[in-house]
C-alpha cells in the first residue's frame, strides 16, 4: 500500500488563478482576427503575421472589457489602410466617397467584433464597453500584441492590461484572473 | 416581409441590411434600441428585428424586454445578432424574448441559415 502524503504543492498548483498571458496569446489572437476579417473583409482576405513599414497617419479603434480581467483590445493602422477596410466591409454599399465617420465607424466594428470574440476566451462574466477611434488610448502593458499584414500594410492588433505599467511584482499579481 | 435592422455601427447596419434586402426583406435601419422603438410606435411593424447588444441610449437586450412587453407586438420575431458570445448573455437574451442569437462575425450564408431555423426565409427563397 502506497502511503500518500500530501505536501499541498499539487493544490497550490492547482488553485493558483491563471495568468492572463496563458489564457490569450498570439495564435489566438491571429485566430479572432483571421475568422473575422473572412467574414466581414472578404473570403479571400489574409492577415500574414510580419511586422510592416512603421505607420504613417495611425489611427486606433479599441473596446475595452471589463470583469476578472479588465483591459482593452486595440486595432492600429494608417488611415488610409482604415479607409480601404471600410470599403471591403462596406462592399457594393460604399459610398463614392467615404468619409472620417464611414472609415471610424467600420475600424470600430471591427474592434468590437475582434474585442468580443477576446472576451469570450477570458473568464467571465465580463462586459464590452463599445467601439472608440482615434489616437491610440494611453498604452497600458501589451499582454498579448501581433504584427500582421494585410494586402501588404501594416495593422497591429494588441490586447492590453488596464493596470499600465506595473512593477513586475505587481504585474504579476494583476494579471491574475480569478476563476 | 419586413425587417427592422438596430445597430449602432452604421457599417454593420448596411451589412445586414443589404443581406436582408437580398431576400427580398423592406428593411428600415435605426441606431439604437430607442430609435428602433420609436419605429414600432410609429406603426411600422416589422416581421424581424435584427438587433445589436451594445449600443448607446437603450441597448438590445433593454429593447427586447419592452417589445416583449407590449402584447401588440407579440408575432414580432427577434434575433441578437452581437460580439457578445458569452453563455450566460445568450441565454439572458432568449429569457427576455430574443428567438435566435446571431454572433458576429457571420456570413451572410450563417446569417440566412439562422433566417431559415427561425422560418424567416421569404417563401419564394426558401423554396
Amino acid at each position: 500500500m502506497t502511503a500518500y502524503l500530501d505536501t499541498g504543492d499539487r493544490r497550490r498548483s492547482a488553485d493558483a488563478p491563471p495568468r492572463i498571458a496563458d489564457l490569450i496569446d498570439e495564435a489566438t489572437i491571429q485566430s479572432i482576427a483571421e475568422e473575422a476579417w473572412s467574414a466581414l473583409v472578404g473570403e479571400d482576405e489574409y492577415l500574414v503575421p510580419l511586422p510592416g513599414d512603421p505607420l504613417v497617419d495611425a489611427v486606433s479603434s479599441w473596446v475595452e472589457v471589463v470583469g476578472p480581467w479588465t483591459g482593452t483590445v486595440v486595432i492600429t493602422t494608417a488611415r488610409a489602410t482604415a479607409a480601404e477596410l471600410s470599403r471591403c466591409l462596406l462592399k457594393e454599399h460604399a459610398p463614392p466617397v467615404l468619409d472620417d465617420e464611414d472609415v471610424d465607424d467600420a475600424l470600430g466594428e471591427l474592434a468590437n467584433v475582434v474585442g468580443g470574440n477576446v472576451k469570450a476566451v477570458l473568464p467571465g462574466p465580463s462586459s464590452l464597453g463599445l467601439p472608440e477611434v482615434g489616437t491610440a488610448p494611453e498604452a497600458g502593458t501589451d499582454v498579448c500584441r501581433v504584427d500582421l499584414l494585410w494586402r501588404g500594410q501594416s495593422l497591429t492588433i494588441s490586447v492590453q492590461d488596464s493596470a499600465g505599467v506595473l512593477t513586475e511584482q505587481n504585474n504579476q499579481q494583476k494579471n491574475e484572473v480569478p476563476l | 416581409m419586413r425587417a427592422l435592422v438596430i445597430d449602432d455601427s452604421k457599417v454593420m447596419r448596411r451589412i445586414v441590411s443589404g443581406i436582408l434586402e437580398g431576400l427580398g426583406y423592406e428593411v428600415q435601419q435605426a441606431g439604437h434600441g430607442r430609435e428602433g422603438l420609436d419605429v414600432l410606435d410609429g406603426g411600422w411593424v416589422p416581421d424581424l428585428v435584427c438587433v445589436d447588444w451594445n449600443m448607446p441610449v437603450m441597448d438590445g437586450l433593454q429593447f427586447v424586454s419592452a417589445v416583449r412587453s407590449n402584447p401588440s407586438w407579440r408575432q414580432v420575431t427577434i434575433m441578437m445578432v452581437t460580439s457578445e458570445s458569452e453563455h450566460g448573455q445568450i441565454v439572458r437574451a432568449l429569457a427576455a424574448g430574443a428567438h435566435e442569437y446571431m454572433i458576429k462575425p457571420f456570413t451572410a450564408d450563417a446569417f440566412r441559415d439562422k433566417l431559415a431555423l427561425l422560418g424567416m426565409l421569404p417563401q419564394e427563397v426558401a423554396l
